[in-house]
């Protein structure tokens, strides 16, 4: 049976990890809701082409003029009112999103549906990251409302090394049903 | 017995813990912050860390690869950074 991983948050992490499962075997969903900022080229897998469209839908046409891979896009907020239906028939679900309510409702309808959900998360200055199966994962909210992110791009590389891991976690998933935990610090990846 | 990890500024090791899962996160802050000042933190020595460093970290309390306790101090992640 062929996967399908449906991801939801397709920002710095999210759009990272997607462009590095280009050849995995599995059939890819894009949940976002959001629009492609000019200040989003500096952290995130988009080029200019992409500015003003949806987030989703721009990493679809990305994988395919690029490389000729399919995906679906859905240019929608997740919440708890659709979680179901975006997550229907999947086979894995991956949380890239960037706030605790949103994480919440996915890994709510996730558990329901019976999902296996994997998360990936960033610290605020960019000096550590999780990849973390739903079984022990607990989102963090930011200390303050509205946080400064890493959306600035000096945290590129980080971002780098910890949508490649969610990639790899992804892979291993996927190739034989693996689920590994990592935690990544500028000391190296480690599983945990 | 517990191996505490300890993530601060992008830097991360192990320090083996006298007590285990039980101890309070109040004195898993307080020891970690006694360690790093020591320098008893492989790679993580910070002579004039502040008292209140790891106040607003998490602790996790995990079961390592092996079954070991393994407590896990380390620095929010609120972001997937959209």
């Amino acid at each position: 049976m062929t996967a399908r991983i449906v991801v939801c948050g397709v920002g710095a992490l999210g759009s990272t990890a997607v462009q590095l499962l280009r050849n995995v075997d599995a059939e890819l969903r894009l949940v976002d809701f959001d629009r492609v900022e000019s200040k989003n080229l500096a952290a995130q897998w988009f080029v200019k082409q992409s500015v003003g469209k949806n987030k989703a839908e721009a990493v679809r046409l990305q994988l395919s003029n690029f490389y000729g891979a399919k995906a679906e896009a859905m240019g929608v907020r997740l919440a708890a009112t659709n979680a179901a239906q975006l997550l229907a028939g999947c086979t894995l679900a991956v949380d890239c999103f960037d706030n605790a309510d949103s994480r919440l409702a996915l890994a709510a309808a996730a558990r329901a549906a019976g999902i296996p959900l994997v998360h990936a998360a960033l610290a605020g200055d960019g000096t550590f990251g999780l990849v973390r199966w739903d079984e022990r994962f607990v989102p963090d909210r930011e200390d303050v409302a509205g946080q400064a992110t890493c959306e600035g791009g000096e945290h590129l590389p980080m971002i780098g090394l910890v949508g490649a891991t969610l990639a790899r976690a992804i892979q291993d998933f996927v190739r034989a049903g693996e689920r590994r935990d990592y935690m990544i610090s500028l000391s190296g990846v480690a599983r945990t | 017995m517990a191996i505490l990890n300890i993530t601060y500024q992008g830097q991360s090791a192990d320090y083996e813990l006298e007590l285990d899962f039980a101890a309070s996160d109040e004195d898993i802050r307080r020891i970690a912050v006694e360690v790093v000042r020591s320098g008893g933190v492989r790679g993580l020595h910070v002579a004039q860390l502040a008292p209140n460093a790891f106040d607003h970290f998490v602790i996790d309390r995990l079961r390592g690869t092996e079954g070991e306790q393994r407590i896990y101090l380390r620095p929010k992640v609120p972001f997937g950074a959209a």
